[in-house]
């Protein structure tokens, strides 16, 4: 498969350099072509292509060429995994001293989960910093850019799970007017757009193959921040579709750590979480466009109130599915589209629990995941009872006890084996007065939604 | 009934009941016009019921649902109005000023106050407008036709009568009529002419009001006039042919079942086919009318009749069905030992819910019951609310989701002692209930629902290998859904019909005499690769048949040889010296013997951790296969299922991790997944389900750059098994493919390749009568072909010398070894033999000379390749 590529592969853990090489975007295609190598190696060559890309209004031609910037950046972090050689190269013009700062904590933070795994310390290598530009002012980089009058209107990645859909609703109640986007080939979300009734907009992108011969060669392998790569292609189409904001569907708990490691916080979700949603927003404001709203439209909610409000649309049973596992197969089975076995499972199945009636979750799950004694082991991580919270963007802890909890006081549940047991064995041991579902459901904490969207029902004030 | 009063002569009626779909279209009312009028011409009355066009009585009761928005009430009915314009302009009418007229009732039911309130009288009567429409519409067209039609209000004729506890909502939307032979309209209807057209789906009240019949409405409808008038027949036109053995969705061998008597066609209807709602039976049956059902594209087929009973019926199971979806309530006594009246305190709990309970288990302090799903168990609370009244007198436990099996047939309890292969196929999954209908007609079982999948086809083709469904009954059980349905196949007639000359002029230099075509083995090999592109590499598992002429020809194709031993290897070295890729798949070997496949320069698959602890060393510095198991199996036999705990092959997927650190510890790289999973797999789904659970696990481990989904393509022994459809395997796999691009597939069939292109010659030794078996002994036996006896296989027997005389004996084929399992085929029909007739064994290029032993000392198959 690599009979035209005469460079020879080594072990990029072997390598001494990760280089930024090039990017562009081929107008005639709407293909966005991100390069990188390792040393002097075969080029890894990203393609994110934009369906029916519109022609670039001139006034935003600056603007699109810093999103694109930023999404070389960003993206690189999947390459740069594979080897996380002790340099790193930007061959394509200095960086600013945010930005520089910008990528050095993505790349710590989105990375942490992987460097762990695979017991590695980034520290040492990750020195964006000296690839800075030296300006004549001094360092200033109080950069704004320009306002562009971008069209009132909402990008909403979709992402197959309830989250997202979610999303789409809370849109469809204020006539917010927005389009479902999603990246990649997935039937499942593209059923799960199709049914949201919104505008559809479905961005392919395709790794390059040259990962994959990398990986043969014995890359490094492990978890990397793909909702910080999403987001830089999403700031790409804005400016290139025109839309003034991009809404993400990120809950509260997606800002809290899943372990502790080395003094150090790791969040298996830091690119779903308040921390880089601030830092790519001043990213997006400094460099691209200061009218582009990027923000996460359930920051303010828990997983818990996600999960009631999602509740409330039954017109997604069939379709959605939050497993990680589910092989990317739109299946007619449940079994096809909810591996059973995974934290994502587990979650959302305890998650929905206390709000959907139990035939209806039977039915969407095809099985009672808290029926099933074997998976004690699952479902006591997502308690954080004798275990870490698992690396998967699931609740927190006390959510999931919570919803456990409710359920003790439901006789429909109460008699099915993990529910027992979570009654028999972990509820003497806590405080129940900690316990209360209805605090959880109240919109609390920082967010970043836009004025336009105050007028939710059940907004934060 | 009346049982003195003779039917009246000159007016023997038909009742025609047609669906939405086809009353939809005009070439539709014209099929419905042609068989009207051959009713007519053979000097029936006709009496025709119509349900509303399609999709309509959806939009009404969008309608009904939303009738607090004005708005959407008007968007939704303006289609409504659209779509019957359409209609009218379509059938080229004249006349607008009936449909108008409707469609005038249905704005005024919008602007009706009723509406606000969704008034349960102002529901009805707007559910009642799509029938009205669509018959009105049909009187005009029919009577265009040149069939003079006249339009009857329906609501005159059939009243409605409350049950006892009967809700408001079920009084007006899910009404009941009783209906005994009504006089006063047999005599009257003919005098008003020979055809007529009413509503389905609806009735009034003893208020005159008008009322629904509910789900199913129509054909009920269809059954009520049909009791009113007594009518010779009532016939259902739908999209299908009948009710069948089996859905024919999942079973498309399922047979169409041509004659039932009410009651098991009821429970046939009650326990999952579709095809007719459990409630238009008991009018017709009260009755003493036979319904059948029929299809209208298709008004040759012959249909299902179902009448009062079926005359020299074999006792026999006519269908076995699935219903998902199935809560189980499980309620433990916490009062006294054999407390009095727990039962009925716990049914009036069932009762106050309005919860109605299907099967029943007792035990002396635990009580269990089903719930089918409803709308109402689903999106309402209403399960929550029953458990805590349950609570507060026994321990409740809900299990769900469940799936009842439910085998169905007269006289259940007789056949008992022919579900033993049946029952065996329980054995694995978790049964929570058994029941046993009191009046005999079904056997049911509840199950997991996620461990039924696909169990009722395998359970329909264990019903009928263990003549528990009598399908050669042609009383009751017509052609299955595929010879039906499916466009008609160009099955070719097998090679060996062609080369008889050949065959017996070697069978008369030896026998038993093994023979193979190549052109056979070429057209499958090219059949695989081009239609199946998906697939990166192919491999021939020889140990299927190992001739040298047959792997010359394979790897011609373009396959490269899985071996399972050092003597493989060295067999395919000696035939093509290094020119051919080998995979290696050995299982519990030696050490030594992986040293060989290493020195033979083969691609090495491991599948357990024990070479790898051991002998490490070996497999230093190399690339290595994993073959997995990933503990769901598929096969027609037990002995050729390969995953599962229960299977020596693969490495449990808990013990991956493990692995991965060995290798590592010795630099071992891990660059393929394998897994085969079984032999003969027939299910389409299964090699893409195989190859994206590997991805998934592939993407963790990195340096894995194929996946093995193995072989197993199954071959269909007997003449009813529909072959695999590649098509759906090809695209099946692309889907996979496409989403995981980085992986190569690989894939190694063997049996698939080789099992049609062999047949075993085997010359009559002896013949012999006993009680009511004959015996034909052959030369060939279990020596000669072990899978008979090893899998119970099927092979298709002939008689090659008299191949064109009719098969009219029913024997067993045996070969001359001693032992009772010495049986090459069972209850076969074959022309009259006589000794020294060559026999033919078919489909035996797989898995037949290879097999062969030495037992009795009585030697090994000739062989021979065209």
């Amino acid at each position: 498969m690599t009979a035209t590529i005469d460079k020879k592969f080594a072990d990029p853990r072997d390598t001494q350099a990760f280089r930024f090489t090039a990017c562009d975007f081929d107008a005639a295609s709407g293909t966005a072509s991100l390069a990188y190598a390792f040393d002097d190696g075969p080029l890894l060559t990203e393609r994110v292509v934009f369906p029916d890309a519109p022609a670039l209004p001139a006034e935003r031609a600056d603007a699109f060429a810093q999103a694109l910037r930023l999404l070389h950046l960003v993206a690189g972090v999947s390459y740069y995994k594979a080897g996380i050689p002790p340099e790193l190269r930007v061959e394509t013009g200095a960086l600013a001293t945010d930005t520089a700062g910008f990528l050095h904590e993505l790349y710590f933070h989105g990375l942490a989960e992987f460097a762990y795994q695979n017991k590695l310390d980034l520290t040492e290598r990750l020195r964006f910093s000296t690839l800075v530009r030296h300006s004549r002012e001094g360092g200033n980089d109080e950069k704004k850019a320009p306002a562009l009058n971008l069209p009132r209107r909402t990008l909403l990645p979709i992402g197959g799970g309830k989250d997202s859909l979610v999303s789409v609703e809370m849109c469809k109640s204020i006539d917010e007017p927005a389009t479902a986007v999603w990246i990649g080939d997935s039937a499942l979300i593209a059923a799960c757009a199709e049914r949201s009734g919104l505008p559809l907009l479905n961005i392919k992108r395709q790794i390059a193959p040259a990962l994959f011969e990398y990986n043969r060669q014995g890359a490094w392998n492990g978890h990397v921040p793909v909702t910080a790569i999403n987001s830089a292609i999403l700031v790409c189409a804005a400016i290139l579709y025109g839309y003034d904001a991009i809404a993400f569907s990120n809950e509260r708990s997606a800002s809290s750590a899943t372990l502790e490691y080395l003094g150090r916080q790791i969040n298996h979700q830091w690119s779903k979480s308040l921390d880089f949603e601030r830092l790519l927003r001043a990213q997006v404001h400094a460099h691209v466009a200061a009218d582009l709203d990027y923000f996460s439209l359930l920051r303010p909610w828990s997983e818990l109130a996600v999960a009631r409000e999602f509740a409330k649309h039954p017109q997604y049973d069939a379709v959605f599915s939050s497993c990680n596992r589910n092989f990317r197969i739109l299946g007619e089975h449940p079994s096809d589209r909810w591996c059973g076995q995974c934290p994502k499972c587990h979650f959302v199945f305890l998650a929905l629990a206390p709000f959907v009636a139990k035939p209806r979750l039977l039915r969407i799950f095809g099985r009672n995941l808290l029926d099933d004694a074997a998976l004690a082991p699952g479902f006591d991580a997502l308690l954080e009872y004798r275990d870490h919270k698992p690396f998967e963007c699931v609740g927190e802890g006390g959510e999931s006890r919570a919803a456990m909890y409710a359920l003790t006081q439901r006789a429909e549940w109460r008699e099915d084996a993990l529910v027992a047991r979570f009654l028999n064995e972990i509820l003497p041991q806590l405080d129940r007065a900690a316990l209360a579902l209805e605090p959880l459901l109240a919109p609390t904490g920082e967010h970043f939604l836009p004025t336009r969207f105050t007028s939710l029902p059940n907004a934060p004030l | 009934m009346s049982v003195n009063a003779a039917p009246l002569t000159g007016a023997n009626w038909v009742v025609l009941k047609f669906g939405g779909t086809s009353v939809s279209t005009r070439p539709r009312w014209d099929k419905i016009a042609a068989i009207a009028k051959g009713k007519r011409a053979q000097g029936k009355h006709v009496l025709i019921v119509v349900s509303a066009l399609s999709g309509t009585t959806d939009k009404l009761k969008a309608i009904c649902d939303g009738h607090a928005d004005a708005g959407k009430c008007r968007a939704v009915a303006d289609e409504i109005v659209a779509r019957h314009r359409a209609m009218f302009a379509e059938l080229e009418l004249t006349d607008a000023g009936g449909i108008d007229a409707w469609l005038a009732k249905l704005d005024q039911l919008l602007a009706d106050p009723r509406r606000a309130q969704g008034a349960l009288t102002w529901q009805a009567e707007v559910l009642a407008l799509g029938e009205m429409m669509s018959s009105t519409l049909g009187a005009q067209y029919l009577s265009a036709s040149g069939l003079t039609t006249n339009w009857l209000d329906s609501r005159q004729h059939l009243l409605s009568e409350a049950l006892p506890n009967q809700s408001a909502w079920g009084r007006y939307l899910s009404a009941q009529v009783p209906t005994a032979r009504d006089e006063a309209l047999i005599a009257r209807l003919p005098s008003l002419g020979e055809t007529f057209i009413t509503q389905g789906f609806m009735a009034r009240n003893a208020a005159g009001e008008t009322v629904i019949l509910g789900r199913g409405g129509s054909d009920t409808s269809a059954s009520y006039f049909g009791a009113l008038l007594d009518a010779e027949i009532v016939e259902i036109w739908t999209d299908v042919a009948g009710m069948f053995s089996a859905n024919p969705r999942s079973v498309p061998n399922a047979r169409l079942l041509s004659r039932l008597d009410y009651e098991e066609a009821q429970e046939i209807a009650t326990t999952g086919a579709k095809v007719l709602h459990p409630r238009c039976i008991n009018p017709v049956r009260e009755a003493g009318v036979p319904l059948t059902i029929k299809d209208t594209n298709y008004p040759e087929f012959a249909g299902t009749e179902i009448c009062a009973a079926v005359a020299d019926a074999l006792p026999s199971v006519k269908a076995i069905s699935q219903r998902t979806g199935i809560t189980l309530i499980s309620m433990e006594s916490i009062g006294m030992w054999q407390q009095v009246g727990f039962l009925a305190d716990v049914f009036e709990i069932f009762k106050r819910h309005g919860l109605s309970i299907d099967l029943v288990g007792t035990a002396e302090t635990n009580v269990t019951v089903s719930l089918d799903p409803s709308e109402n168990l689903v999106n309402t609370d209403v399960l929550s609310a029953l458990c805590t009244d349950l609570a507060g007198i026994c321990r409740v436990k809900v299990i769900a989701p469940c799936a009842a099996i439910t085998l169905v047939g007269r006289g259940m309890r007789s056949m008992l002692h022919k579900f033993s292969t049946v029952l065996a196929e329980f054995g694995s999954l978790r049964v929570h209930l058994i029941s046993q209908s009191s009046n005999n007609l079904n056997l049911t079982f509840v199950v997991d629902e996620s461990a039924a999948t696909d169990l009722v086809p395998q359970l329909h083709d264990l019903l009928i290998k263990a003549e528990a469904m009598r399908v050669e009954d042609a009383a009751v059980f017509g052609p299955s859904w595929v010879d039906l349905y499916k466009k008609p196949q160009l099955q070719s007639a097998p090679w060996w019909r062609a080369r008889r000359e050949d065959l017996l002029a070697l069978a008369a230099k030896a026998t038993p005499h093994y023979v193979y075509d190549l052109a056979s083995v070429r057209a499958q090999a090219q059949a695989l690769r081009g239609t199946i592109q998906a697939v990166d590499r192919w491999f021939y598992a020889i140990k299927a048949n190992s001739h040298p002429a047959i792997l010359r020809e394979i790897a011609a194709q373009g396959f490269g040889l899985e071996c399972v031993s050092p003597g493989e290897i060295a067999h395919v070295r000696g035939i093509f010296g290094a020119a051919v890729d080998i995979l290696y798949t050995p299982n519990f070997c030696s050490r030594t013997d992986y040293a060989a496949g290493i020195a033979a320069g083969a691609r090495i698959t491991v599948d357990n951790l024990h070479p790898l602890e051991h002998w490490g060393d070996l497999f230093a510095g190399r690339d290595i296969e994993l073959r997995l198991d990933l503990d769901f199996t598929r096969g027609h036999h037990d002995k050729v299922k390969t995953g599962g705990a229960g299977s020596k092959f693969g490495l449990a997927l808990g013990e991956v991790d493990e692995f991965l650190h060995l290798a590592e510890r010795h630099n071992a790289r891990i660059v393929g997944l394998h897994a085969h999973l079984g032999s003969g797999i027939l299910d389409a789904k299964h090699w893409k389900e195989v190859f994206a659970h590997h991805a998934s696990i592939a993407e963790k481990i990195g340096t894995v750059a194929s996946l093995n989904v193995g072989g197993g393509y199954g071959v269909p022994a007997r003449a009813d098994e529909a072959p695999l459809d590649l098509e759906a395997v090809a695209a099946g796999l692309a889907e996979v493919k496409a989403a995981y691009p980085q992986f190569e597939l690989w894939s190694e069939p063997g049996r698939f390749l080789v099992a049609d292109a062999g047949v075993l010659l085997a010359r009559v030794n002896q013949l012999k009568r006993k009680g009511e078996f004959r015996y034909l002994g052959v030369d060939a036996g279990m020596h000669t072909l072990i899978r008979p006896a090893l899998y119970e296989a099927y092979h298709e027997i002939v008689n090659l010398s008299r191949i064109d005389e009719p098969a009219t004996e029913l024997v067993q084929v045996v070969g001359p070894i001693c032992e009772s399992g010495d049986v090459l085929g069972n209850h076969r029909r074959l022309a009259r033999t006589q000794e020294g007739d060559v026999i033919l064994i078919a489909q035996a290029g797989a898995y037949g000379a290879v097999m062969s032993s030495d037992y009795n000392l009585r030697g090994r198959a000739a062989e021979t390749v065209l």
